[in-house]
């Protein structure tokens, strides 16, 4: 997909002289040097590959950006408008663009967004096996703990929750598993494997995601990414007052700064979560830093 | 053998006065496919968010054959084959005007850049004025189409007489 996407020059010299597997993302900024995000390191995009001195960096201009935006909405912008009004795309294969630009808003609500000056795009990996040591952690005989990942952007958390899923699959853990992909990151089709008993809802908010499938689905667990808004809080309320286990993410560096995050006052207080898996960068993405209870004791590491 | 070369003589210049009408019917019917092609766009944009390689592909045998590859040559484009330049949006085209491909040109360049709401206006601005050369194509397929096929048959026929 990313050949679809990204000018011939800039993907030629990405296919033949970086290693694909190895970066996470891609950032281009309208008159800025192109950079790189190989692994947890930074580094710029040259003519033979990469360099650390801006000068043999390759710079991108507008209509670079423009395109890729184009493209990547498969030349159909009006098609990806409401994903472009929160400010990303996300590609076939789960390839997520953050798009920088000029919001047009009418009547107070977001139109649209024009002008673009950056984007960043942020390739998706399958790491077999991420969530495996902390698997028996998460789940007991009969049942999977409410559980909420933790890490700072980019750390791993989608590709933890994807191979959660896979993981429960693999082991035949038939649970009924909702999928609720509101930024259509957590199914990449082929690349990875969200289970054979996995339902999904794509680009939906999550509390028409969690009522609507709840109704209709009757899941046993629901798979959501990056919890943040207050309404979303009150969709996970739901789910477990509903008996159904969820299985989460958050955007946090750590415990202490995860208690001190605004609208999750209620879930902390009312115990929602039993587990808690802090990830981080240290020795590269998903990194398990540590498994906590529903009282932020280590059960692990 | 005099007859049957002129025989020949005649289908000859019938064959030259039905090429001529061709190139006006062609016209005729490439345009009202355009014109069909802006009103499923307004439609599919407006109800189903389709992509457009997919109102592409889905256009019925009939448009597409009318449209004379222009539909391809766009795909090929959405496919990241070629460039988006007049000379491969008009691959196998030759009946065009200029101005009338300045126009079509400018047309496929907006497709897909801007909102559904954006789109939809855009689309009718160009609708409108596809429909003006709707109207002038047919105009003159009317007069010119059946007049140059007449006028071969008749040099045929003049030929013969002059001849006999």
């Amino acid at each position: 997909m990313l050949e679809k996407i990204l000018p011939d020059e800039v993907f030629n010299i990405l296919a033949k002289q970086v290693n694909f597997k190895s970066i996470n993302e891609i950032r281009i900024r309208t008159d800025k040097p192109i950079v790189l995000l190989i692994g947890s390191r930074r580094t710029f995009l040259s003519n033979n590959g990469t360099t650390s001195n801006i000068k043999e960096a390759i710079f991108a201009n507008k209509i670079m950006v423009e395109d890729i935006i184009f493209r990547a909405s498969e030349c159909s912008i009006y098609s990806v408008n409401e994903q472009i009004k929160k400010g990303f795309i996300v590609t076939k294969g789960g390839i997520r663009l953050g798009i920088g630009g000029d919001i047009v808003e009418e009547n107070n609500t977001i139109k649209t967004m024009t002008n673009f000056s950056s984007v960043n795009i942020r390739l998706p990996h399958e790491v077999k096996n991420c969530s495996l040591p902390a698997f028996d952690y998460l789940i007991d005989e009969n049942k999977v703990y409410n559980t909420l990942v933790m890490s700072p952007p980019g750390a791993g958390k989608t590709t933890f929750l994807r191979d959660f899923i896979g993981q429960l699959s693999e082991r035949n853990y038939a649970y009924n598993v909702l999928v609720l992909d509101e930024r259509g990151e957590l199914d990449i089709g082929t690349l990875g494997c969200i289970g054979n008993f996995s339902d999904k809802i794509s680009f939906a908010k999550k509390t028409v995601g969690f009522e609507n499938g709840i109704r209709s689905l009757s899941p046993n667990i629901i798979v959501t990414d990056e919890l943040g808004q207050e309404e979303d809080i009150e969709a996970v309320n739901y789910a477990v007052n509903c008996g159904v286990t969820v299985f989460a993410s958050v955007h946090s560096d750590s415990i202490d700064s995860f208690l001190k995050k605004p609208n999750f006052e209620k879930i902390i207080k009312n115990k929602l979560f039993q587990r808690y898996v802090l990830l981080s960068m240290e020795n590269g993405p998903g990194t398990i830093e540590g498994i906590y209870n529903e009282n932020f004791s280590r059960v692990r590491l | 053998m005099k007859y049957i070369l002129l025989i020949l003589l005649v289908c000859a210049t019938s064959f030259i006065g039905y090429t001529f009408s061709k190139k006006y019917r062609i016209r005729a019917k490439f345009f009202q496919s355009l014109l069909y092609l802006c009103q499923k766009f307004d439609i599919e944009i407006n109800f189903s968010r389709e992509r457009l390689k997919k109102i592409f592909e889905n256009l019925d045998e009939k448009n597409k054959s009318n449209l004379k590859g222009i539909d391809k040559n766009f795909i090929s484009f959405i496919d990241k084959e070629v460039s988006l330049e007049k000379e491969n949006l008009f691959k196998g085209i030759p009946f065009l005007k200029e101005d009338e491909k300045d126009l079509i040109y400018t047309f496929f360049k907006s497709l897909g850049r801007s909102d559904v709401d954006s789109q939809s206006k855009e689309i009718k601005n160009f609708q409108s004025r596809f429909d003006a050369i709707v109207t002038q194509t047919n105009a003159e397929n009317k007069k010119y189409g059946s007049l140059t096929m007449k006028l071969g048959i008749i040099a045929g026929l003049l030929l013969v007489v002059i001849f006999i």
